[in-house]
Parts: C-alpha cells; structure tokens; sequence
C-alpha cells in the first residue's frame, strides 16, 4: 500500500522516445500523483504526448528521466511477473476480433495468474463473472464478440481490465468512437468502479464535457507541461480554457464548456418570451448575430394556437416565417 | 458453454475418426489394384512379397508422411497467421520454403556438374534433403535476427517477403545456367512428393515434426493473448520479443523440415488453419492447435489418395492436388458470407 493511498506517482518523469542513438523527447517535468478510488482523467489537445505519458506510466515504454512508482514501489524495480497484478492498461490498438465470446475475452484479463496453458480456477472463474455483473455484461456473457454493440464491446474490455484484479487501472480513450449516452455510460461506469471497488482509473479523453463532470482529478496536458487538480481548479486558474481555446473556440467557465467563437456580429433586437424565444437567440447566435435591443432590425416570435411564427422587420423589410430554419435562412438578404 | 465444449468434442473425435478412415484408404488404394486382404496381409508381413514391397516399402512411409507434413505445415501456418495478425500468412511468408528451394537449387546445378553424378541420383539419399535443410535454416537464422532487432512485426513479415523474392531470383537465375537434366530434377522438386522417404528419413522427419509442434503447444497461452493485441500481451506479462523468437523458430522447424522432405508443399499452411477455424468456431489456440494438426493430416492424406486416382503408375503432384483443393477453400473463405476477416 502506498502512502495516503498514492497508488501512482510520477517525480520529474521525463517522457519520450529512444532510437538507437537519437532521442526525442515529449514532455519533461511531470510531477503527478493519483490515489485510490479516484477517477483521473487526462486531457489535452491531439499529438500533446497523452499516449506516451499512459504508455510510460504502464512500463510499456521506459522514462528517459525522472521515475514512476506504482503503489510505492518504483517501476523498474518491480519484477516483470509482479507488473501485471499491480497495473492493467486498455490501449487504443485496433484489434479484429472475431469468433470470440465476451466471456472469453474477460478471460483472459486472468492471464498473469492462470497455469502455463491458461486453465481457469475456480477463483479465476469468479474473479470473470465479477467483472461481468460489474459491467453489467452478465447476460452478453455467452454473445461473439462481433454480435454486440461497440459500447458494449468498449464495456468488454474494461470487464477485462477488471478481471486482471489490478489497483490501478489504465485506458487510453476508452469513449472513442461511441455515441454520446454511450460515452457518458462508460464514464460512469469508472466512477462507480472508483466508488464501489476502491479502484483508481485514469482515462485520457477528448471528450470534457464528461472529464469535467465525472473525474476527480484531471491532468491537463499542454505544450507547457501537465497540470493536474480538480476540474474547478483548472477552471478556477484558467488554464481549461488556455489550453483549449482558439480563434474559432470560446471557454465559458459557468457552462463549464466550449462554444465557437462567430465572426459576423450583426445586432438584431428579439421579442419574445420563452422556450421559443430562447432558441431563437440560440438560433441567431449559431448564425452570427447578436442580439441587441437597440437594432434597426427586429425579431418578433409570436405563439398562435400551439404554432410559432417570426416576424422580421426593419430595413424596409416585413417578412413573416414559419420555422428558424426558414427564418436563418433568409435573413442574410434582410441584413444587406 | 456445454454446446460449445459438445461440439469441440465431437468434432475432435470426428476427426480423428476421418483421419484413420483416411490413412486406411491410402494404404489400400494406389496406383497398383490390391484388394482389402492382400493390403492386411502385407501390413503384418504375411503377404506376397511383391505386395509387401509396395504396401510397407512404398504406401505406408508415404501415408505416414502424409500424416507428418500435414500436421506440421497446417500447424505453421496457425502460428504465422496468430504471429502476424494476417489471415493470408502462411509458412512460405518468411521465406523458409524458397530459402530450401534454394539449398536444393545450388546443390543441383554447383555440387552435380563438379562430380559428375546423375541429377537425379540425389534424389535418392539424403543430399537434397540436407541442402534443402540447410537452405531453410539460413533464412530461419536471418528472420530470428532481423525479429530480435525490429520492433515492429509488420517490419519482419516485409524483409521474410522481400527475402523470398530475392531468393526466387537467385534460383531463377541458377536455372538459367543449367543443363536440363538438372532443371527436371529441380521443377519436380517443387512439384512436392510424399513418396521416396526411407524409414530413417521417416524418423528425422517426425523428430523435427514432434519437436516443432511440442514447442508450438507450449506457446498456446501467449498465443490466445496475442489475438488481443501486442500491447495487450505485453500488459498482461507476455515477453513479445521471446515469444515471436520462440514461434518463429517452431514455424520454421516445421515448414523447413517438411519442405526438405516433401518439397514446398503450396496451400495447406495457409488453408487449413481456416478450415479448422470454422469446423470448431472457436479461435482458442488449446482447441486450434490439435485441431489443426489432425484437419491437416486428413487433408494432405486425402490429396495424396487423389493424386494416385489415374492408376496405371501415373500420379498427379500432390502440390496440384493441395492448391486445387486449397484454392476454393480460400475462396470460398473470402467470398462466402462469413467472410475471411470473421472467422480469423
């Protein structure tokens, strides 16, 4: 056991590639930790070295610098067979799998503790349909592969990390690729492996919206370094927003999300009260405009009888729509 | 779980059954009409003497072969195509077969022309199967090498394929050169032959064939990781470099030694290990790798009996008998509706 429960710490890790004689280096500097039953997720922009950073922290690559001590003891110091019961990592490495039930695939997350042909114990056996009910694939059990969901087989590999009984468990964009309940059933689902099982899981992730809302720690990876805390923290210091912000993105911190930042800023004065009116403005804003009070031009959203209607006028024009889509549409010509 | 384990058992006892069924009927029919009780009298050494000659001194060593060629290159072929993640691999990738068409090619054209001997008075010993043994284990050496070295596997199946072209272009380019005596004895070479193996031949051949698949079997554990992926079996305690080394060395024990002895035997390492896939539907390699083993015995025993149907001492190479028979196979793989990628 690891001091206040640290199952993963990380001291002035330098990480990157050896080639023969040349070395490139992706990030130097990083001084993390994680603990126990928290949820970790790791985001940055696309090429920042999250990879890597998961890579090194798994023993898949070694440090060029620094070290990784994994529930207190230090990476290159734990025996090769003990590895595997301390860390399991689910990588983005596409596999074809086929002709192969989950249950199997579960299986063989209990590979470093099965006999040299891979018997499975009575133990082993348990230890699989744990991870099954805990993932909520008990009844996908007996299922190929190929004949379930991808959320379902994205579930199958983490049941699998499960089954390898490890404290720490690593995965590289486990959302990828999935439809947004899917991506927010996955999260959830390592919180609650966090929460039940007393588990830590530290997730990379381009997807904030979850890692903001679920994780307990996030670290933020950047040109400059990983920064790690709470995701209000990150918030808080602004350096959600440093990192993702760009000409074309805004960060509003009391969404806590991201919006694309318009370029066309016509001024438009709207009437009316709301759901409809609300989602005109969303409308409008989507389209460039602002709205503004004091506008030649005026939107008017009128409710007749359970049906809405938009009325333009100004700029010597008085035109009456049925629909946004109709309403966006035409209003480019008004504006001129 | 019970019908899987029913069907695994069933269709491991069926064939077995096929096999034994296959191996009695290459002993009975051939190029030369016995009937049932001069074959069984022959096998115990009661028969007639010309009979004895061509039951124990000819089809018997042949269906034996059979047996051992068939299991070994099937059984190669499952490990390249688990070891490469590629359904269309096979013992000759890594260039193991043209590097022993190539220890038989320099032995034909350099060694016969020095001495004088008739071409094919090599056939007879061991000369050929020693050059061809030698030519395999070059290229064994030179793969292990490049594997030991090379991260990516990707990077030793392209330098196994570019070796096997350069090698192919050698011996083409050998046969330019010689006489044609020594190009006859050559092209039949490569039409594969089960025949002509003396018992002590029979004997080196099985050694080398039990040694490649005990080896093989060891490694069903890492193999049934490495269907999930390098970085899996890595996580999990696999130690990939070893294993790769370790699996491409049983491969081309078994593809090397076979191909010394029969010649390059086409389609059976590539076809078979489907056509176990889809007779077990499973891709466990505890259940694959004997099943592979016993479906490539009963295929190569049923192409030799094909290849003595004409009669009248006429026999059709059995590399024609494999790739007729393999070539739909792989075809009906790709376009049948389960598709090759599916059951792989």
């Amino acid at each position: 056991m690891g001091t206040n429960g640290i199952i993963a710490e990380t001291r002035s890790l330098s990480i990157g590639y050896r080639n023969r004689n040349r070395i490139s280096e992706v990030m130097n500097g990083l001084s993390l930790s994680a603990r126990r039953g928290e949820l970790v997720a790791l985001i940055g922009r696309n090429g920042t070295g999250k990879s890597t950073l998961l890579r090194t922290l798994v023993g898949l690559q070694p440090p060029l610098g620094g070290s990784v001590a994994l529930d207190g003891n230090l990476l290159g110091e734990i025996d090769l067979s003990q590895l595997p019961r301390l860390v399991s990592f689910a990588s983005t490495e596409p596999v074809a799998l086929h002709n192969i039930r989950v249950r199997d695939v579960v299986s063989l997350g209990r590979f470093p503790y099965t006999n040299w042909i891979g018997t499975l114990t009575e133990e082993d056996k348990e230890a699989v349909s744990v991870a099954l009910e805990a993932t909520g694939l008990s009844l996908l059990a007996e299922r190929s592969i190929d004949g379930i969901s991808d959320g379902e087989r994205q579930r199958a590999l983490i049941a699998r990390s499960l089954a390898q009984d490890t404290g720490l468990l690593v995965m590289d964009e486990p959302t990828a690729f999935l439809d947004l309940p899917s991506r927010y059933g996955i999260v959830s689902l390592l919180r609650k492996l966090t929460r039940e099982k007393g588990k830590c899981v530290i997730y990379s992730t381009h997807d904030l919206d979850t890692a903001i809302n679920e994780a307990d720690r996030i670290w933020l990876m950047t040109g400059d370094g990983v920064s790690e805390g709470a995701p209000e923290d990150l918030m808080l210091k602004g350096l959600l927003a440093r990192a993702f912000e760009s000409p074309l993105l805004t960060f509003s911190i009391t969404d806590g999300a991201f919006s694309f930042v318009r370029s066309r800023q016509t001024g438009i004065a709207l009437e009316g009260k709301g759901k409809a009116a609300k989602l005109t403005a969303r409308a409008l804003a989507r389209c460039g405009y602002i709205t503004d009070p004091q506008a030649p031009l005026n939107v008017r959203v009128n409710e007749i009888a359970g049906a809405f209607e938009w009325t333009v006028s100004g700029n010597g024009a008085h035109e009456r729509y049925t629909s946004l889509y109709d309403l966006v549409t035409h209003l480019p010509q008004i504006v001129k | 779980m019970n019908s899987s384990r029913t069907r695994i058992a069933a269709a491991m006892t069926g064939l077995v059954l096929l096999m034994i069924l296959l191996f009695m009927a290459d002993l009975f029919l051939g190029s030369t009409r016995m009937n049932f009780s001069d074959v069984l009298r022959s096998l115990f050494g009661h028969g007639d003497p010309g009979d004895e000659i061509i039951v124990m001194q000819f089809r018997l060593p042949k269906a034996i072969t059979a047996v051992l060629a068939g299991a070994a290159m099937s059984v190669s072929g499952l490990l390249m195509q688990t070891l490469f993640r590629n359904p269309l691999a096979g013992p000759d990738v890594l260039g193991v077969s043209s590097g022993a068409g190539l220890g038989v090619a320099l032995t034909l054209l350099t060694l016969t022309p020095l001495f004088t001997l008739p071409a094919n008075s090599l056939f007879a010993g061991w000369g050929l199967i020693l050059a061809a043994w030698a030519g395999a284990g070059a290229v064994m050496i030179v793969i292990m090498t490049v594997s030991a070295r090379m991260r990516d596997i990707m990077t030793v199946l392209i330098v196994g394929l570019l070796l096997a072209s350069a090698i192919s272009a050698v011996v083409s380019l050998l046969q330019y050169f010689s006489n044609e005596a020594m190009l006859r004895t050559y092209v039949i070479w490569t039409m594969g032959n089960l025949g002509n193996i003396s018992y002590p031949q029979i004997r080196a051949l099985a050694l080398a064939t039990a040694a490649g698949l005990v080896i093989a079997f060891m490694m069903v554990k890492p193999l049934n990781a490495m269907l999930m992926g390098e970085t899996f079996s890595r996580t999990v305690g696999v130690r990939m470099q070893r294993t790769r080394i370790v699996l491409l060395a049983s491969a081309s024990i078994l593809a090397g030694s076979v191909t010394a002895f029969c010649g390059p035997l086409a389609f059976i390492g590539i076809a078979v290990p489907h056509i176990a896939r889809l007779v077990f539907g499973t891709t466990d390699h505890r259940t694959l790798m004997p099943g592979v083993a016993l479906c490539g015995a009963a295929t190569l025993l049923a192409s030799d009996i094909i290849s003595g149907l004409p009669g009248g001492g006429h026999i059709i190479p059995v590399n024609t008998v494999t790739s007729l028979i393999g070539i739909p196979v792989v075809l009906w793989i790709i376009l049948g509706k389960t598709g090759l990628g599916r059951r792989f």
